[in-house]
This record gives structure tokens, sequence and C-alpha cells, in this order.
């Protein structure tokens, strides 16, 4: 808000919009006038946020008419990379674009063309719908680093995976690799109020976060050794009788096998892997056993460990189901999927991908779960129980290194053209140096997008899409949980940018899916989605005036009634779903990606053990960083080194260091932090530089900085079940950055 | 008459900056100027026995502000509510001010030539709403109120928590308290 602007003035309007910079989607009031927003702020009506916004939300003016801001549709004239573009009508892109990719069907078939996504920053049941009808199972998204593996393992195990939890009731909270004092701002303000009031927090996350400064327990365990920590705990809760021992015996299977499972799995087996003490371990699962109810919060971390991630999310997802701690008050609950609404799902149109297409999924042969043949399953499943399953986009992903992989290859087969959405898949996939490369290399690339950024810089056509503001937003956690909150545009989109809804849609049109599009603009298909709830509304505009938010009738212990959406209509402790795709029933220890007692050679040259990832303030991603009034506050990369390690080796505050694995090197800034033990290193995630020139070859310098170029997306590295790649507990080593060869990692 | 204040709660305070970033985009503040800033202090001790405290900073709207004694040209004033601000038509930016306030709260301008600091959003306040940081701060670690009034918040936290005056011993007598764990 300005403070120039007079927001009594006649002829203002007040719209329910939300920010849209990130997954919590804030409400904002917006003052509207002449289809200009002169001013926003949080509105204090809306359930989350309650007035406030973070950084990011507070520059939505500044995001909205930036001048880096892509605003028409672009062409590429030149060489690729070149930075020659032609500005064009949205019919003639439109146009061209879809006898481009008609072309390509007719010559490579469907499954040639695949589509990235991004956060949640865009239409993403539309693309999905778009690919079904036009054929092609490669749809990809970096979900797999975000939530949807473990929602997968947990639908596998008990029916849906529980995104809700009824904290208000808590006595006990698990943030297990989540900062909500970086990333979940709203979150963070409950939690601290109930900790007022006696609420219990247990931060698990290798850094002294935010989040961890307010805890009752901070374990700061070894960067990806998740998966120990987690057996350990369920061997402490067995082994001590700590669980729920009516709630096993009523409502899971396969109790006694997890009991044989995890006798080897003691604290003391436990403590060298994490770098805590048995006591920490036993003290820990105590305090989450024992005091119930309680809740153990999603986080990403899990999500991004790579080969150990899925048997640490089913080993987590077992604590919640041996303590009791499912669906009943105070606990994690199973909402399912809304039954009074049109769902993600329910819009995607799945059932029109012919079976032979859906088996042409990339990667579906190596990582079952999160493709084709595990979500068919769970899908089933779940529409048996819930009467709908949970939403394909996410759910079921082409294997995003694979793509990249046949880009370069042309195994399985070539995949020739690729259609992003909001994303920078240099900066935010793994392993950038090969993604550069297959961008580098595709044959056709349309970008969507808000920014000039170097994915969209090496595309053939550049659309501007609309963004926060711009846009209705119906938040429900992607699909899957059981309430709406919706919000409305405050505006039409600026310039000729639109909604990556109505490109999906015009592109469906101009490839014979008329039929498959009846609703012109995002509102009537919201309308469309929101019309069975009953509240009588014209439009979607009228129901965000008027309602805006719908919250069913909470029922708890909902197992009594209908049971788990599993085979046995129990709690698979013993999952014979993960068991019918071929994985392990039952959790198994493997230790993370790289580590010492694996690969002592590689742990001589590299020493020290990286986590990349994690979330900060004030930036969204891979996004953000033209924004001044937001970069002021960081304006370069930092890494974090604990002093003693950095007296070792011989690196003071503020040296750039280059950081390196197997795969690469980068430099960032160096902070020296007790926030981190003396062997770990924290990178931070996102960086390029939009200040730089965007043209091959610098592109933004996104590669410098870039803390991808350090994950690993090797097969041998991916977590057999999902497919998600390596992340966290990497090794590596750090040394100074010297005047020879500062600029390399262009 | 109202007697404004705000109290700033850093058991909530996470360091997030928002504030920082809400009072810049309102005041349309160039980039070398701010009203708010946030320190963070620590992480404090040798790893893994740790503390971190987070400090928002904003002019103290002081009972007896040395600012307003300071300025030659009546350009800093202090309204009966307490709201201590400058009338950037008055200012000459002689900086008499920035040297007196004991609490760095004030900055110079280079783009108007007039010193500048946080009025508590008093166009905001007039209209019965929050400062636009106090709005904006998801953890509520920034409260704003009437002290006069027994039923404010402030009133409740400055009478009911151990709450500390920065630089108390000056004499300015701060209207900006702060609570600690
Ligand atoms: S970016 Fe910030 S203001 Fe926006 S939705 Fe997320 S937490 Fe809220
Ligand atoms: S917005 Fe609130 S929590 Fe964030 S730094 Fe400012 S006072 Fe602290
Ligand atoms: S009260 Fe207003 S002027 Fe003062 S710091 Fe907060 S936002 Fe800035």
């Amino acid at each position: 808000m300005s403070k120039s602007v007079d927001l009594s003035q006649e002829g203002i309007e007040v719209k329910k919009s939300c920010c849209y910079f990130c997954h919590q989607n804030c409400g904002v009031l917006a003052y509207v006038k002449d289809g200009n927003v002169l001013a926003i702020e949080g509105d204090p009506s809306y359930p989350t946020n309650e007035g406030g916004l973070c950084c990011r939300g507070n520059i939505a003016l500044k995001h909205l008419d930036h001048p880096a801001r892509v605003n028409y549709p672009l062409k590429r004239v030149g060489k690729r990379g070149e930075g020659q573009w032609e500005q064009i009508s949205w019919d003639q892109a439109l146009d061209e674009i879809a006898a481009k990719l008609a072309a390509i069907r007719d010559e490579f078939g469907a499954e040639a063309v695949a589509t990235a996504g991004g956060t949640s920053r865009t239409d993403d049941w539309a693309r999905r719908r778009f690919m079904n009808l036009f054929g092609s199972p490669n749809c990809f998204h970096n979900s797999h680093l975000c939530w949807i593996p473990t929602f997968m393992v947990e639908t596998a195990i008990y029916g849906w995976c529980p995104f809700d939890l009824d904290l208000g009731a808590s006595r006990c909270l698990v943030l297990w690799g989540q900062n909500p004092g970086a990333s979940s701002m709203p979150e963070m303000h409950h939690i601290r109020g109930l900790q007022a009031k006696g609420l219990k927090v247990i931060v698990i996350d290798p850094r002294f976060t935010e989040t961890a400064a307010k805890a009752d327990m901070w374990l700061p365990l070894r960067p990806g050794s998740d998966l120990a920590l987690a057996l350990a705990w369920v061997n402490v809760i067995i082994n001590e009788g700590l669980y729920d021992a009516e709630f096993v015996t009523e409502y899971c299977e396969g109790f006694g096998e997890l009991a044989d499972h995890v006798e080897q799995f003691t604290p003391e087996w436990a403590a060298p892997l994490t770098w805590l003490t048995p006591e920490q371990i036993r003290e820990s699962a105590y305090m989450y056993a024992t005091s119930k109810p309680g809740n153990i919060q999603w986080g990403v971390a899990i999500d991004q460990l790579g080969k150990s991630a899925g048997a640490a999310m089913h080993a987590r997802a077992l604590l919640r189901a041996l303590t009791g701690n499912l669906d009943c008050p105070g606990s994690d609950l199973l909402t399912g999927p809304s039954q009074d609404s049109i769902t993600d799902e329910e819009m995607e149109a799945n059932d029109r991908l012919p079976e032979e297409q859906k088996a042409k999924q990339i990667g579906a042969d190596k990582f079952k779960l999160v493709t084709w043949p595990g979500y068919g399953k769970i899908a089933e499943l779940a529409k048996k129980h819930w009467g709908k399953a949970p939403t394909a986009e996410w759910m079921c992903e082409a294997h995003p290194p694979s793509v990249f992989n046949a880009i370069l290859t042309g195994e399985p087969y070539p995949v020739k053209a690729l259609l992003v959405s909001a994303t920078n898949p240099v900066n935010s996939y793994g392993q950038s140096k090969m993604t550069l490369e297959a961008l580098r290399k595709i044959d056709f690339m349309v970008t969507c997008e808000y920014w000039m950024t170097p994915t969209a810089a090496l595309s053939d056509y550049v659309l501007p899409i609309a963004g926060a503001l711009e846009r209705p937003t119906i938040t429900n956690s992607y699909g899957c949980a059981d309430f709406l909150l919706c919000s409305q545009r405050a505006i039409q989109p600026m310039y000729e940018r639109r909604n990556d809804y109505n490109f999906w849609r015009d592109l469906g049109m101009r490839m014979g899916q008329e039929e498959m599009w009846p609703w012109e603009t995002v509102e009537d298909a919201y309308h469309y989605r929101i019309e069975p709830l009953g509240y009588g509304t014209e439009s979607y505009d009228e129901f965000v005036e008027l309602y805006r938010f719908h919250f069913p009738e909470r029922e708890f212990y909902k197992y009594k009634r209908i049971g788990f959406g599993t085979p046995s209509g129990k709690i698979e402790l013993y999952s014979s779903t993960l068991k019918d795709l071929g994985y392990p029933p039952l959790p198994e220890y493997v230790g993370p990606a790289e580590n010492e007692a694996d690969d002592p050679e590689l742990a001589k040259e590299f020493p020290l053990v990286l986590t990349t990832g994690n979330g900060f303030m004030p930036f969204h991603h891979s996004e953000h960083f033209q924004i001044k009034e937001l970069r002021f506050l960081r304006h370069e990369p930092r890494v974090e080194i604990n002093p003693a390690t950095a007296a070792e080796l011989g690196i003071a505050e503020d040296d750039w260091v280059w950081i390196e694995t197997r795969r690469g090197r980068i430099k960032q800034k160096a902070s020296l932090t007790q926030g981190v033990a003396p062997r770990v290193i924290v990178t931070e995630r996102g960086w390029w530089f939009p200040e730089r020139s965007m043209t091959e070859p610098e592109l933004g310098g996104c590669l410098e900085s870039n803390t991808n170029v350090l994950t690993s997306v090797a097969d041998e590295h991916c977590d057999p079940m999902s497919g998600t790649w390596a992340n966290r507990g990497l090794l590596c080593k750090v040394y100074k950055v010297n005047g020879a060869d500062a600029k390399e990692g262009k | 008459m109202a007697r404004y204040a705000m109290v700033f709660d850093t058991r909530r305070c996470i360091g997030c900056h928002s504030c920082t970033v809400a009072c810049r985009t309102k005041n349309e503040l160039p980039l070398d100027m701010i009203y708010n800033p946030v320190t963070t202090v620590g992480p404090a001790g040798v790893y893994p026995n740790l503390s971190m405290v987070h400090m928002p900073l904003i002019c103290m709207h002081c009972e007896n502000p040395p600012c307003v004694d300071a300025c030659p040209t009546c350009a800093s004033q202090r309204r009966d509510d307490g709201i201590v601000f400058v009338e950037d038509k008055k200012c000459v930016g002689c900086l008499a001010c920035v040297m007196a306030c004991p609490y760095g709260a004030r900055v110079k301008n280079h783009e108007t030539g007039a010193v500048q600091k946080c009025d508590f959003c008093k166009d905001r306040v007039d209209e019965g709403k929050l400062p636009h940081c106090v709005l904006t701060c998801h953890q509520k670690a920034r409260v704003f109120g009437d002290l006069d009034d027994e039923t404010s918040e402030v009133y409740k936290l400055v009478n009911g928590e151990r709450t500390v005056r920065l630089l108390a011993e000056l004499g300015t007598e701060p209207y900006a308290f702060y609570i600690y764990g």
C-alpha cells in the first residue's frame, strides 16, 4: 500500500484476492479503481493469515507491474538463447504451437510431448486435462520433492494422507524437516500461540532454524539420516510399550511382522548414523508417543532424501498408526477428498488417456509409486473407499530426470517438445548441468512465464501469464483436502497476459478438444466445481464475495464407520500395496544417498555433509530475485558453515567459497554460524541473477551459485519407490574461491 | 486523548522482515532507507546449545523526544497522542534530529532531501486501522494500541508482562516496549 494513495476516494472497490507467492495463498484485500490495483493489504478476516503478509506478499504490486515482467507473446527469431524475439499475437502463437505439436504427434507419437510444471503457480488440472486429451502421459512436476511421495506412501498404508491436522487439541507437534518460521508463516503463528498453552514442539532439523529456536526439543540430526531416526522411534515405541495396543489390535494389520522387523533398529544402533545420542532418540520418541494426542506435520525434507526417502516416509507414517494419532481429535486427520465439490482429479479427464499411452509414461518402469502403476492402483482403492481419487497431477508424474535424459539420449524414446509452465527447471530440478543440456537440446520448447528466466530464454515461444491479483484461486491442498478457500482476481490480467488455463484451453480448442473445454474462463470452470456445494450462487465471484470458504463439518474416527482405504480395510503396517508393486512391505534401512559408511573412499575426498533445498525468506524457490525490495534483504547466495570447520579450511565470514560434489561445483558466500554442526554444509537454493545477461552463454549465471548443480538424480540415488532424487545427505567439499577461477561455473 | 504505543513480543518474532518490507512499500522508501530494521542476535552459544532472538526496531515515539527539541524549523513534532513525526515540507535536512536521536531512528531521504522516520502510520491510525507493519506481522509479534485504554492489548501487555524500554536511563521515555523470553 502506498502512502500517496487515498483509499477513501470514490469508486474504489475492495476485492477478496489472495497472495500467489507460496502455497499458503494468504487472503489479500485489493483496493481497485478503474481496473488498477491501488493498494493491497492482508485480509484480517481470512482464517489463516488474519491480516498477515510476509515479505513476498507485501511486494505484490511491485510484482504486478515490474519492468522485467513478460507482457506479450514472444517468438524466437534468432538462434536459441540469443535473446532475439519478435512480439506476436496470442492467436499466431497458439496456431503455430498447435501445428508444431500436431506434427510431432504424427511423427513421434503424443508421448514425445512433455510438460514441466512449477509449484502450484499455475492451473495444473488444466494442463493435465490438455495432456490427457492430447494423449501424452509425460506430464511432470517438481512435486517429487514436495509431499507427493509422502502422500502416496501414506495413502498406500492408511488410505489417505493427513495434510490437515487438528492442532488446537494437540499436545505434541513434531516438525520433521519443516521450518514454518521461514516457510509457513501463518502456521508458525498458530503453533506459537498453542505453545503458550502447553503444546510441546519437537523440531527435527540439522539447522538451528527460526522454528528450532522456539522448539521445546531440537534434534539436530545428520542431514539425510531421517530414516534411521524414524526406525529407532518405531523401535522405542514398540519395545518400550508406548504404542496404543487397543488401536493397533483393532485397526492395524502386520504388527507382529513390524515388531520383529524393527528389533534391530535400537537407539544405540541409530545414534552413530544420526549423530544424536540414544538418550535424545529415546526422550523424543517418548515425548511424541506419550503426549497424546499428537501430530507429525509433513515437511519436504524427507521427500528430498533420494534413495532412502520412501522407506523414511514409510517409517514415519507408521508412527502415527502405532500411537493411534490418526483421525481422532487433536491428531492428524484423514479427511479424504472433498465429497461436496468437484475435485481437481475430476477435472483432469484421466479416463481419456488410453491405457497404452499410460504404459509409456517415462520412468514408470523404474519408479512405480508416483507413476501410473502405483497411482492407478491407489486411485482405484481410493475410489472404492472415498468415491473419489487423489489428483493425478502431482501424484502421477513422469520421472523428471528421466525425461530430461530422454531428451538427451532418445531413450526409451525421443522427447521432442517441452511445454514449461511457470517453472525454471535449470534451477529447480536436480543436477542442473544435465537439465540445462536437455533444455538446450530439445527440439521445441514453449514457456509460460512471468519472467525471462534462464529456461524461458532458451525457449522458442515465451507466453505471458497472469500472476498474483490477476487470477482467481481455489486453495484446497492440491485437491486432497475436503475444504475450499476461494479468492477472486482483483483485476483482469494486465497487458496481454492470460491465465495459463486459457493457454491450455485455447491450445486444446485448436487440437480437436472443443467439446471438452466448455468453460470459457477460469471462473466458469471454478463455478462448475463449487456449484454442487449448493450455495445457489450465479457465479464464482458471487461465491467469493458472499461466502468465500467451505469447511465441511468435521467427522472424527471415520474409520469406525468406513474402515481405512486399503485392500484389507485396515491400516497396513505391513503394506500389501507396496508389496504388490514390488517394494518392501516394511521399511528397510538404507543409508543416505552418499555417506561415509557405504563409500569411505568418496568420504575421503568429500568429507563434509551437504544439505540443500530448504526455503528461506524472502524468496520462493527460484523466484523473486528481480525484486529489489526483497533482494536488498539477501542480495547474494550464502552457505552456512560452522566456525570450527571454517577455521580449519581457512575460510572467513563473507569469503566466496566453492562447494563441490561429484556432480560439479558452485560458489556461495560463507556465513559462519553455530547453527549447523561442524561437518554440515547448508547451501541456499534457487539462485540465479536476473540482473545479468539473459542470453547464452551467461543465461543469468544460472549454474554459478545454483545448488542443484550439486544434487544427484542418478538412478541409484533416487528412491526406488517414487524416484525422488537426492537433495539432502550428500557428500561435498568446500574451499575458498581464489581470484583465478572465480568466474567458472557459468 | 489516546497515548499510542507499540509492544514487541520477541518471543514471537521470527526475524522474517515482513514488517520491514511492508513499511518500505507503504512509504515508498528508497533502498538505502529503512524505518524498522530487524536485527538478529544469534545463533548464540556453541552448537548444539544455542539461542536466537530477533529485535525489531522503530522510532520509539518518546514522551520526551530529543529530536523534536533539536529541530530548528519545528518540522519534527509530537502529537498529543504521542506520535512523533516529521512534517516533510518544513524539514531543511540539517540532520540535527538525526544526531539527537539516541535510537538511530531517523534517516535523510536522498530523494526528497527531508529526514524521515516511522510515524506509527498516522494516516492509517487516524482511519482506525492498524499500522501497516503491525497488520502484516503474521506472528502478531508487534502489538499496537492506546496505552491509556485499559482494555487494549498494549495496556495488558505493558502492565501484565515484564517489558523493557531501550536506553531507559536516558529519560526519553520510549513508547516502544519489548518483551523478552
Ligand atoms: S508468500 Fe507470504 S503472504 Fe504470500 S501466501 Fe505465502 S506466506 Fe502468505
Ligand atoms: S514481521 Fe513480525 S515476526 Fe517478522 S520480523 Fe517483523 S516483527 Fe518479527
Ligand atoms: S508504524 Fe508504519 S511507519 Fe512505523 S515502522 Fe510500522 S509501517 Fe513503518
